[in-house]
């Protein structure tokens, strides 16, 4: 038997009412995350990304409940949020760097003061907590002695993220959330942060939850994968699987718009029109169905539901892959003996 | 041979205030008519301010402007009053990050393409609209003529992205500086944005500068890259060249960094530590702290540049050895 996985997400939604029009009435709904599921095993990392407003940020702050959900459970290590988990629990175990490195730190408190903050709150001596955050810096790559006393401004944008991964771990976590933690870094300094990252979770047995826009950095930190457009997941899967055989054709118009670096091979076409839709009031049906080149009339009224796919661990919302759909590409359906 | 659509030479760019700021160290650059070029750098490494100093937009109070910058055969240093505003949008053009910070909010996308065109044209307000009009199906925005009307607030980003070029080409000008102008765009809209920019130089012919921190971005439309790092070029060549055989350690380690085809698992090559501050003239080379196959020579003397070829340069002791 497999060991059950450290974290699970079942039915998680969350839809943001716009206030407007007369009187305040709700002028729609933004289905910002919609119904998703999924696992995360200890010891991995599971890579989430997609497109902006596709509510991959929204469910990592689900996760923690920084945004209450409307519905939905949360489990981690088979502890349900709620029923035999607290909060305050969950929150120690689950961490979160985010991709602001400056607004993520209180720009009035020293950067020991900033990491030995929640565990003093939490009730660790400050002697302690100081001690222990000089122990993190080390471990991030920066000098105590010349970094403890420092203020958020007096450092580089690689070096305060440094600081936050240091925030994070202070309350030895197992999960670390990390929210394009590092989206806003010059790429010099990405490479260094992502080799910290590696490191860091080998040393500490960590579990990382990679959100990113960039699939080449989710390619290369993430076991697998989760493609989430407007508020749905799209298709799940090991990172191999899902770069080698992609099947929802949202998830291959994401990987053809990657740039080749291949002067030999540059895009002719693009593999989308348009932006994606605004997730008000999304398209029915299957919500990619309004830009895809496969759509039929299935698609705007029937929602395709995740299908295991021949790959272990493989799962895509497409009617495509689905046996007997009705969609004309779509596997017949197998014959079930009588 | 025909006469390079822009030539800089010995461009220096120095900001003053509180704390001076040498941004820009010495850049030569040549552009054809019709030809793309990238400048490649991090943050802080000098790429917009170069891209600025060809339609004189930096704040002329605090900035000192040395060498020469000529565009269309036009000495830019030397433009004034009506000369000035000629050249900016009507011979160069620019596009920015944010569009939201280029159009004005308070007018229509027609209003404000007519206003360009009007001013450099001198034609009807009625021939501004028209124009675009047709700027507006040429940047394929869906239904021109409801857009016209349209608030820049009432675009999604993509299109509004195409509303700026639909501005700064409104002109027809000869050369586009386009200064990041995808790096706000989703993926699969980035690479629409790239496409169209690409079509619209080759039915115009006019050259492009396009600055970018995404060598995958500078693959994609460019013809040559130039290599950027605290104020200079460090390394030129086609697109060809510095992909498959870059020479300057900054190059290469941009490349290593971009992780394209990085095996999972592997320690990434990461450049370690940070660009320099820029508070003086380089007096060595910048790059020197933190080069892994840095020489004494490095750290005391200016590397020398090493012409490797037409168009190709590499400023770095081991290329000048080699070649």
């Amino acid at each position: 038997m497999t060991p059950a996985p450290l974290l699970e997400i079942a039915g998680l939604t969350r839809h943001f009412k716009l206030k407007g029009g007369l009187f305040g009435r709700s002028a729609g709904v933004v289905r910002a995350v919609d119904g998703i599921s999924f696992e995360v095993d200890e010891g991995e990392t599971l890579g989430i990304v997609g497109e902006s407003g596709c509510g991959k940020s929204t469910t990592a702050r689900l996760i923690v409940d920084l945004i209450a959900a409307d519905s939905g459970t949360i489990r981690l290590g088979g502890r349900t949020l709620g029923v035999d988990l607290e909060l305050r629990e969950l929150r120690r175990q689950v961490q979160m760097v985010f991709q602001d490195s400056y607004a993520s730190l209180n720009p009035r408190l020293t950067v020991e003061e900033a990491i030995a903050f929640g565990p003093t709150v939490n009730g660790v001596s400050v002697r302690e907590a100081t001690a222990l955050a000089h122990e993190l810096l080390v471990k991030v790559g920066l000098e105590p002695k010349r970094f403890a006393g420092r203020y958020p401004h007096e450092l580089s944008g690689g070096q305060r993220q440094r600081v936050n991964i240091a925030r994070a771990l202070a309350f030895r976590p197992k999960v670390v959330i990390l929210d394009e933690a590092v989206s806003a870094l010059d790429k010099s300094v990405e490479a260094q942060v992502l080799n910290l990252l590696s490191d860091l979770k080998r040393e500490l047995g960590l579990t990382y939850i990679f959100i990113s826009h960039d699939l080449n950095v989710v390619r290369y930190m993430a076991d697998r994968v989760m493609v989430m457009y407007l508020g749905e997941v799209a298709e799940i899967g090991p990172v191999e699987s899902i770069y080698a055989r992609p099947t929802h054709p949202y998830t291959q118009a994401l990987l053809s718009a990657m740039p080749s670096m291949d002067p030999d091979q540059l895009t002719r076409e693009a593999p989308l029109a348009g932006d994606p839709p605004n997730p008000i009031n999304p398209p029915p049906g299957c919500r990619f169905h309004t830009r895809c080149r496969y759509a039929t009339e299935l698609c705007g009224k029937t929602t395709p539901s995740l299908f295991a796919l021949a790959a272990p661990r493989h799962l895509a919302a497409c009617h495509r892959a689905i046996p007997g759909s009705g969609h004309p590409d779509a596997p017949r359906r197998l014959e079930t003996a009588a | 041979m025909s006469r390079p659509l822009v030539d800089v030479s010995g461009l220096t760019v120095r900001f003053h205030g509180e704390r001076t700021v040498h941004a820009v160290n010495g850049v030569e650059l040549a552009l054809m008519p019709g030809e793309t070029l990238s400048i490649l750098g991090e943050s802080g490494s000098g790429k917009s301010v170069t891209l600025k100093t060809l339609l004189r937009l930096l704040p002329e109070g605090r900035t000192d402007v040395g060498g020469r910058i000529a565009v269309d055969g036009r000495d830019v240093m030397a433009l004034e009053g009506e000369a000035l505003s000629a050249h900016r949008g009507g011979i160069a053009s620019m596009i920015f990050q944010d569009p939201m910070l280029a159009l004005d909010p308070v007018y229509t996308i027609g209003d404000q393409i007519a206003e360009a065109v009007v001013r450099h044209e001198r034609v009807s307000r009625a021939a501004g609209l028209a124009r675009a009009l047709e700027m507006l199906t040429r940047v394929r925005i869906p239904s021109p003529e409801r857009r016209l009307k349209a608030y820049p607030h009432e675009l999604s980003g993509g299109m509004r992205q195409r509303a700026m070029i639909a501005l700064a080409l409104a002109c027809r000008p000869k050369l586009l500086l386009a200064d990041e102008p995808t790096t706000a765009l989703d993926a699969t809209v980035q690479i629409q944005i790239l496409l169209l920019l690409k079509e619209l130089q080759k039915e115009s012919g006019m050259g492009m500068l396009f600055v970018t921190h995404d060598i995958g971005v500078a693959v994609e439309v460019s013809d040559r890259i130039a290599v950027m790092y605290a104020g200079e070029f460090v390394e030129t060549g086609s697109v060809r060249e510095i992909i498959g055989d870059p020479r300057h350690p900054y190059t290469k380690g941009l490349l290593a960094a971009n992780l394209h085809g990085a095996v999972k698992g592997a320690r990434l090559d990461a450049i370690p530590g940070a660009p320099p501050p820029l508070d003086t003239v380089p007096t060595s080379c910048s790059f020197a702290p933190r080069c892994p196959v840095r020489l004494a020579t490095c750290e005391t003397a200016r590397p020398p540049v090493a012409t490797l070829g037409p168009g190709r340069m590499a400023r770095c002791v081991h290329s000048a050895v080699a070649a």
